[in-house]
């Protein structure tokens, strides 16, 4: 029997934000969208949804008076994700050639 | 990525999975100008305490000075890299660890060695008093043995640790020249300082500062 895969994860942007997130301690948003080669405006709204069901922590501070939002995983998130990885696993270990 | 709800394949999901991780693995360079730095100021050290000895002739100070003038610099170098730094990965903080400790073990042995000469120095002194030689133990000869063996560890960890070669390499030439230096004159010891000073640190650090600017400037150029 599997198990259904979690919809909050099951997106391109959102699992890409998550896999850069469960690799490091923090990262602040300008690196994410760097990294998942996203517009800011589409970034900030799947942030947002994970942000929601507790999976990431957002900081909204100043840093040299300029405003600065750093994302963190929260262990909701890492738990969520290492479910998510293992769903997968057994998708793929026990699909169709 | 311009859609966001963009459904996977679960073999999708995978790969973009393992290709954010590898992305945020080799997303930080660090800048090397901290290895740059401590690797000239002990080599420069050594080499004017070594001519000190060579030339017989002495400062007005003790040279060894620059080592504490050179933090102010230093906290000046962490302050704008941790300004610069983006992503903060669980390797940065494991190194900000090791080389934190380090500088706290370079501290202890100071305050050690400086201990322990003061106690010996009369010792030495009523020896020689007594026997009209030298004492055969002199301490100092023993001092650059014990820096060098600090110096290679953290060195050593961060090449492993990071996977780069040169301060790897850097660490075990700490630890060969620690060997030496326990059978070798003080003027020798001294030149085997500098001479690992400038391969664990001086060298590495112009290898990660050109990496470093190398991978700014791709980055700059995808930018625009």
């Amino acid at each position: 029997m599997f198990k259904d895969l979690d919809p909050i994860l099951h997106s391109q942007l959102r699992l890409a934000v998550m896999s850069l997130l469960i690799s490091v301690k923090e990262a602040e948003f300008t690196f994410i969208r760097e990294k998942t080669n996203s517009t800011a405006g589409n970034l900030s709204v799947q942030v947002q949804k994970l942000k929601d069901a507790g999976y990431i922590d957002v900081i909204k501070q100043f840093k040299d008076n300029y405003p600065q939002t750093v994302c963190k995983i929260t262990k909701p998130g890492i738990r969520a994700f290492e479910e998510y990885v293992v769903s997968l696993q057994s998708y793929l270990g026990n699909g169709k050639p | 990525m311009t859609q966001p709800e963009k459904n996977l394949t679960e073999k999708e999901s995978l790969d973009l999975i393992a290709k954010m991780i590898s992305q945020a693995k080799n997303s930080y360079h660090d800048t090397g100008r901290s290895a740059m730095l401590w690797g000239t100021v002990v080599a420069v050290c050594s080499l004017v305490k070594f001519t000190e000895i060579q030339l017989d002739y002495n400062l007005p100070f003790d040279i060894y000075w620059l080592t504490i003038l050179a933090i102010i610099p230093q906290i000046f170098i962490s302050r704008k890299e941790s300004k610069d730094r983006k992503v903060t990965t669980y390797d940065d903080i494991y190194m900000d660890y090791v080389w934190l400790g380090f500088g706290i073990c370079i501290g202890l042995m100071i305050l050690i060695v400086n201990t322990m000469g003061y106690h010996w120095q009369p010792v030495a002194e009523e020896y020689s008093k007594l026997s009209g030689k030298e004492s055969p133990f002199q301490l100092y000869e023993f001092v650059g043995p014990l820096f060098l063996v600090l110096y290679g560890m953290p060195t050593f960890i961060t090449g492993a640790a990071c996977k780069f070669r040169p301060m790897l390499w850097g660490g075990i030439i700490c630890w060969v020249c620690c060997v030496i230096t326990v059978f070798t004159p003080v003027k020798t010891d001294l030149l085997l300082i500098a001479f690992s000073a400038v391969f664990a640190w001086l060298i590495p650090g112009i290898i990660m500062e050109r990496d470093y600017r190398s991978a700014k400037k791709g980055l700059a150029q995808a930018n625009v």
